[in-house]
């Protein structure tokens, strides 16, 4: 479904030397895939996923989606493809602040050109289990549970394609284990989801790790069936 | 629709920041508050103004009065020599003259009734100053002729000092001491308020001019006339001859300067004319500063509200926000952010505006053009400060905007 094909991103600050964030990614995604991309910090993982997403542009190299460049798209259609295929998770979370859980997950509704949006943010909401906080503000809402919101906010416009990046960073081991567990579940029901993290523990959850140092893939490999049958179990 | 969404949007976000959006509105308050007020009160006093100089002055008015090379002002009352006999020939002599009534006057006489004692303007006029003035009386009679060949000993009195003298009893017929003079009180003077000058017009009383000169005075001088002509296009002829007459009466050699001023509807013109210009472009120059600095103010809030909100912009174009949805976005919120403190400032400037109205006597009117433009300033300067940086942020790559 997406595939880079020899991406390439340098930061060139004005005044010090570039940084090659990614040098020549070449990595496919398929439609129903849960992989989890690993890596050291500095890596170049959230730049990989940023590209994934559309929220910056590689330096060379081609992204297909379905088979397009996307790349070449303009500014505008770019929201577009954001808005309509891409769900975001970001490090940061960026919910807005003062804001009811339920308005935050539906501001990518705002944007969409979809007319029946009823309902919806609080369908994604339910979907993360958070039906009964719906009018919390995020600072009424745990971390985790902050977490959830963010992670409903990109599922909320049945994306194509869920990114999120490090969605346990900030999180104790158990609020960890359950935004992981509803990634698993998400994937189920049959959405394609692409995680970062730098803990392997949480890699283990995805089907499929690739590993990225210095802005290369270094390793690509999809995880056994029994290991993938041991994690459902738990 | 889409946008109908993202205007509702908007609106609730400014609720959100309560504080922030109240001290941007703060600024667009003031600088209309001021402007408003100020261009309210111009143009009360403006009105005022006019009214006044129309009431004391019909359009076929001359005014002479005793003195050179004065204009507004009371007349001095040591000035030059102007008899009776000098109107009195200007009336014979310029056949445009319809009526001229001669006036005397004691700026602040002290004025008994029995233990009670007020101070007044006294006024020495003939009978044909009810005509000439457009001042009657409410109740009584005017002086007449009579009265004036004979130097009677009668009064007319203002409403002011009748109420001083006399509180709620009826002042007509009683005596009243003006001086040592007894004076018999036969007219209420028609109300008039305060005039140009800030004086108090009901605290008068109004004596036969003859009286004013042989009794209370001792003088033979006047010190002003007021010449009505027949038509009003015949002012301008009718100063030249007055002028010619009277520098002949007084020998005054050719190249010298009057002794004698004449005021007629052109002197007065240019007078208001003056006035004006200080009603009508200095006064809304203090406000238009205060309008700017206010906005300046309520800018540079905006301008760093925005940068403190680059985050939320690339989040917004993040998940798929075009630049126009965050330019329409800003445009709603800074609109009505200015818009609320502006219209709050308009009725703000309008309350105190009206207050002060009150006090002055002065008419009082919504000036509707300064509110709008104080509320468009406001508008066009929040849009400068708040959505040209929000279009910087949005054109920016997200990723670049949330970091
Ligand atoms: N805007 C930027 N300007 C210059 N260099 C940058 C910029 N953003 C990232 N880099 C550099 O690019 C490299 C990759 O950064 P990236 O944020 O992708 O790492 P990461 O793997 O996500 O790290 P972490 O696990 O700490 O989030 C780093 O060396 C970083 O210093
Ligand atoms: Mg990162």
């Amino acid at each position: 479904m997406i595939e880079l094909q020899g991406i390439t991103r340098v930061y060139a600050p004005s005044g010090r030397p570039p940084v090659h964030a990614l040098s020549d990614v070449s990595l496919r995604i398929e439609r129903g895939e849960f992989v989890a991309v690993v890596g050291t910090s500095g890596s170049g993982k959230s730049t990989l996923m940023s590209i994934f997403g559309l929220l910056a542009r590689p330096t060379s190299g081609r992204y297909l989606f379905d088979g397009h460049d996307v790349t070449t798209l303009s500014v505008e259609e770019q929201a577009r493809f954001r808005n309509k295929r891409v769900g975001f998770v970001f490090q940061g979370l960026h919910l807005l602040p003062r804001t009811s859980a339920l308005e935050n997950v539906e501001l990518p509704l705002l944007y969409s050109e979809r007319t029946a949006i009823d309902g919806l943010g609080s369908k994604a909401l339910a979907a993360v289990g958070l039906t009964d906080r719906m009018q919390h503000t995020p600072a009424e809402l745990s971390g985790g549970q902050q977490q959830r919101v963010a992670i409903a906010r990109a599922l909320v416009n049945e994306p194509d394609i869920v990114l999120a990046d490090e969605p346990t960073g900030n999180l104790d081991p158990r609020s960890a284990l359950e935004v992981m567990s509803l990634f698993r579940e998400l994937n189920r029901q049959g959405h394609t989801i692409v995680i970062v993290t730098h803990d392997m523990a949480m890699a283990g959850h995805a089907k499929r790790v690739a590993r990225i140092e210095n802005g290369r893939i270094v390793a690509d490999r999809t995880t056994t069936p029994a290991r993938e049958r041991a994690s459902e179990a738990r | 629709m889409n946008a109908i969404r993202l205007v509702r949007h908007s609106i609730r976000a400014i609720s959100r920041y309560k504080q922030r959006s109240a001290f941007i509105m703060l600024g667009s308050f003031v600088g209309t508050a001021a402007l408003t007020l100020v261009v309210a009160v111009g143009a009360g006093a403006e009105r005022k103004m006019l009214s006044t100089v129309r009431q004391l002055f019909g359009v076929s008015s001359i005014i002479v009065m005793a003195g050179g090379a004065h204009l507004m002002g009371p007349p001095r009352a040591n000035a030059a020599r102007l008899t009776l006999d000098d109107i009195e020939a200007i009336a014979s002599d310029v056949s445009a003259v319809e009526i001229w009534d001669p006036q005397q006057a004691l700026p602040e006489a002290s004025v008994r009734y029995e233990g009670r004692t007020a101070t007044a303007r006294v006024l020495g006029q003939s009978e044909r100053a009810e005509r000439a003035w457009q001042r009657t009386v409410t109740r009584g009679v005017f002086i007449d002729e009579t009265a004036v060949r004979a130097s009677a000993r009668v009064a007319l009195i203002g409403e002011t000092t009748a109420r001083e003298l006399f509180g709620d009893g009826d002042p007509i017929g009683q005596e009243i001491l003006v001086g040592n003079v007894p004076l018999r009180i036969v007219g209420i003077l028609e109300p008039f308020g305060t005039d140009l000058h800030g004086m108090d017009r009901d605290d008068e009383v109004v004596v036969p001019i003859s009286t004013m000169m042989r009794r209370l005075m001792n003088v033979d001088t006047i010190i002003l006339a007021k010449i009505l002509v027949r038509d009003p296009s015949q002012v301008e002829g009718a100063v030249r001859d007055i002028t010619r007459v009277l520098r002949e009466r007084h020998g005054i050699p050719a190249g010298r300067p009057d002794d004698f001023t004449l005021v007629s509807p052109i002197t007065v013109q240019k007078m208001v004319a003056r006035t004006e210009r200080i009603l009508k472009l200095y006064l809304p120059l203090v406000a238009a500063i205060a309008l700017l600095v206010a906005t300046i103010v309520a800018a540079a809030l905006m301008l760093a509200s925005v940068n403190e909100r680059v985050g939320e912009i690339g989040l917004r174009r993040a998940v798929g926000a075009r630049v126009e949805d965050v330019l329409l976005q800003f445009v709603v919120e800074t609109s009505a952010t200015m818009l609320s403190g502006g219209l709050l400032g308009v009725i703000a400037g309008s309350v105190a505006a009206e207050a002060i109205a009150a006090r002055l006597h002065l008419g009082q009117l919504l000036p509707w053009r300064a509110a709008l433009l104080g509320i468009v300033v406001s508008i066009i300067t929040g849009i400068l400060a708040g959505v040209l940086p929000a279009r910087r942020a949005a054109r920016l790559d997200p990723v670049e905007a949330l970091r």
